[in-house]
């Protein structure tokens, strides 16, 4: 016992600060921070000290936050020596990030001006404002604003994670080593929203499955090359962790995700993702295994160590390396033999000269690209189909979200790796990268102005000479697109006799329209048509019963658009909660009135009597 | 183990009183339990000193453990910095923990004598519950702390964590 104890005893009228360092540090474990750093500090030297110690905070940083950004190398620090950093203050970093976080989403929330701004402040603050951002997304559903909290934490957490996405997708391009899994991750990022399967988490999943198959195999390590790499695929598909379960399936969204492929119940994915299931799992056990870009349907390829053959005799001086094997972990557990792959190159009319090229391995910025080719074909299809009478109910898109905002999200990101793995010089064939850019912009316009900040990240400096035509086009949007942000909303009031008789509905009703049928919700309104006669011509609206010469209406879609429409189209409808809705509605209301069965404006800034 | 479970055992506190107590009541201290092991048969004939805990503060630690006897072990590495730590007490044990401040004290300085975590962090919570949403200036009243900072020195304190009051 110290000497304090001790002292302590004798004199039990003071007994508290005599009792030994190590207790009280016990107790202060069980203290909150904020009591720690506002009372309990304050009091005193010794307690000043003992509410400083790095194992306390460090303890406080492990388990009130689970994201950090990756400046900070957390893991690196949580599995060093407590003493080499200031976890205190590290502690107080993030409690700092969180407030301000939480204080610019708010005003994010509170008015439409100056929105680009505000969405780059928080992510500035990276994956340290991500937990943040978390419990705003997850606010409960009594929380007077439920729904705009919700949508524009989303919407702030969804520019964080493209940022991380671009962010690791332009490490690859200057050559840094990045993970398959991660690289391909980087596409589920841009679809995740709140949920689980970020690329520190996807890893993890790798691990896990790792670290089974290993408890599953102890004698996994003395195994040639070969057994080895057919026990990983026997595992992945006894798991149905690759492949499809009909091929009716085959463009489903989901299928091009690596994270849902993993987490989703029925595993589903592409022959492409399945391959990369394959390798990722396979490298974590020391084997050497690649994508191989034969076309139309990618297959692994398992490359012998140096020393010895896939089966595990020692390679003779002076001889040639063995040929890699082959696999299908798309549909099959079994060996491809090379014979069976060649044939199908002369089938499509290959000369054998050709096969080596594509019988090799593929790069990660292609297995990228081939991806994005994957989701693009998706989106043409859904396009195609949707609607058809005859359709087989595929493709179908199942994410995390809303359909139609996951299918232009997925689209986005296609754009995105599109244009940073393109290739920057016309040839005859095949992409340049510039032919992607108004796509991206046309999306950044509509959908995405908050990504301003990327933009001029990623895209602006390329385009920096004024004699090229798409530095222009680029400035313009950008400039365009913040012009609208910074300027405050015209106010619309309905102090006129035009507006009081000619606009029968209110900002948050909800409507089916006449001829389209669509479910929408009004977000704004003209006393008569406001379009360009361009648009009025296009759009036939002079054959109207009632012309143009009539209220129109600004109105959010369940697919996400925004539309314009006449009065005479919309037939309003009071349903009990607007399903389709709720998810994007946040952008323009508060949250859902039951009572009156309508949305409760957040645009008050603009329509203040609505 | 049946036979163990109803042997008892004599300890002596500090103030000479004999305190009679069930082996594995006894045990539920890791320096009794492993004073045992090291004294072996001898223990069972001959009475064990407590030199640190008077007798009311022995008895009312071995009342604790009597009612704790059939809890679980707790698990090796319990004390993980990994999880979230509650200030939650059950029933029984804050019913128990309600005696004056200095018998408060005496537990949690026996309790980490001899080594019995669950009563320790039973008492420890009962501080910090005790600290919850305290002033600096009623956190000394409770605890009969004397205010050693200069003003200069308590103002900037108090500066730097001005943002960390609770919103």
């Amino acid at each position: 016992m110290t000497a304090l104890a001790e002292e302590a005893r004798r004199e039990p009228a003071s007994a508290w600060p005599g009792l030994p360092d190590e207790v009280l540090q016990h107790i202060l474990f069980y203290v909150s921070p904020s009591d720690l750093l506002s009372n309990v500090q304050c009091t005193s030297k010794r307690f000043c000290r003992l509410a400083s110690e790095p194992l306390l905070w460090r303890h406080h940083c492990q388990v009130r936050f689970t994201y950090w950004d990756s400046k900070h190398r957390i893991r690196q620090k949580f599995t060093g020596n407590v003493g080499d950093v200031d976890w205190k203050t590290l502690y107080m970093h993030r409690k700092r990030v969180e407030a301000e976080t939480a204080t610019i989403l708010d005003s994010i929330i509170e008015g439409q001006v100056d929105r680009i701004q505000k969405f780059k402040m928080i992510a500035d603050f990276g994956y340290d404002a991500k937990d943040t951002l978390l419990n705003h997304c997850r606010v409960s559903e009594t929380a007077e604003d439920v729904l705009a909290r919700r949508y524009y934490a989303n919407a702030v957490l969804d520019h964080v994670h493209r940022s991380k996405a671009l962010a690791e997708w332009k490490k690859l391009l200057r050559g840094e080593p990045v993970p398959l899994e991660r690289a391909l991750g980087s596409f589920d990022l841009f679809v995740l929203h709140d949920q689980h399967g970020d690329l520190l988490e996807i890893s993890e999943i790798f691990d896990d499955l790792a670290s089974t198959l290993r408890a599953e195999h102890p004698y996994l390590g003395q195994l040639s090359t070969r057994k080895k790499a057919l026990t990983v695929v026997r595992y992945l598909r006894h798991r149905n962790l690759t492949g499809l379960s009909t091929e009716l399936a085959y463009r489903d969204l989901q299928n091009t995700f690596i994270g849902i492929a993993l987490q989703d119940q029925e595993h589903p994915s592409l022959p492409l993702i399945s391959v990369a299931i394959f390798c990722v799992l396979a490298q974590r056990i020391g084997i050497d295994a690649r994508c191989c870009g034969i076309p139309n349907h990618v297959h692994a390829m398992v490359f012998s160590p140096n020393d010895e053959t896939l089966d595990g005799l020692p390679v003779l001086p002076g001889s040639a390396q063995s040929d890699p094997m082959y696999l299908d972990p798309y549909r099959s557990e079994e060996e491809v033999p090379i014979q069976s792959l060649r044939r199908m190159l002369s089938e499509w009319g290959l000369q054998p000269s050709q096969h080596a090229e594509y019988l090799g391995d593929s790069s990660t910025p292609n297995v990228i690209l081939r991806t994005s080719r994957n989701i693009l074909a998706t989106v043409h299809d859904f396009r195609a189909h949707h609607g058809n009478a005859e359709n087989t109910g595929h493709p179908t898109i199942r994410l995390h979200a809303n359909p139609f905002a996951d299918l232009d999200n997925a689209f986005y990101a296609a754009l995105w790796a599109n244009y940073i793995f393109g290739n920057p010089f016309r040839r005859s064939e095949g992409t340049t990268q510039s032919q992607f850019i108004p796509l991206i912009l046309e999306r950044f316009e509509r959908l995405y102005p908050m990504d301003a900040s990327l933009i001029e990240q990623h895209i602006v400096p390329s385009y920096n000479n004024p004699t090229n035509a798409q530095h222009w086009e680029l400035r313009e949007a950008l400039r365009v697109v913040r012009a609208a942000d910074q300027t405050p909303k015209q106010l619309r009031l309905r102090n006129t006799r035009a507006a009081q008789e000619g606009v029968k509905y209110k900002v948050g009703q909800v409507f089916r329209h006449r001829r389209y049928a669509y479910t929408a919700v009004i977000t704004g309104w003209d006393i008569e048509c406001g379009m360009d006669s361009d648009w009025i011509s296009i759009n036939h609206v002079d054959s109207l019963a009632r012309g143009r010469h009539q209220s129109f209406y600004h109105a959010l879609v369940e697919d996400t658009s925004i539309r314009y429409v006449a009065e005479e189209n919309i037939e309003i409808i009071e349903p009990e909660i607007p399903v389709s809705l709720m998810s994007l509605a946040g952008r323009f209301f508060k949250r859902w009135d039951r009572e009156n069965r309508m949305f409760v404006s957040n645009i008050r800034d603009e329509y203040p009597e609505d | 183990m049946a036979a163990s479970e109803s042997t008892r055992i004599t300890l002596v506190s500090n103030d000479g009183a004999e305190v009679h107590v069930e082996r594995n009541v006894a045990e539920r201290s890791m320096l009794i339990k492993n004073m045992m092991e090291d004294l072996g048969e001898a223990a069972m004939t001959q009475s064990v000193p407590i030199p640190n805990v008077n007798e009311s503060v022995l008895k009312k630690v071995i009342e604790w453990c009597e009612h704790h006897k059939n809890d679980p072990p707790a698990a090796a590495d319990d004390d993980s910095d990994s999880r979230k730590k509650t200030t939650d007490i059950e029933e029984w044990d804050q019913k128990f923990m309600q005696v004056d401040q200095e018998m408060l004290f005496e537990i949690i300085l026996a309790s980490n004598y001899l080594d019995i975590k669950p009563l320790l962090d039973v008492g420890c919570k009962t501080v910090a519950n005790m600290i919850k949403g305290k002033s600096p200036e009623e956190i000394r009243k409770t605890f009969n702390i004397t205010n050693d900072f200069t003003p200069e020195e308590e103002e900037q304190i108090r500066r730097e964590n001005e943002w960390a009051e609770d919103r």
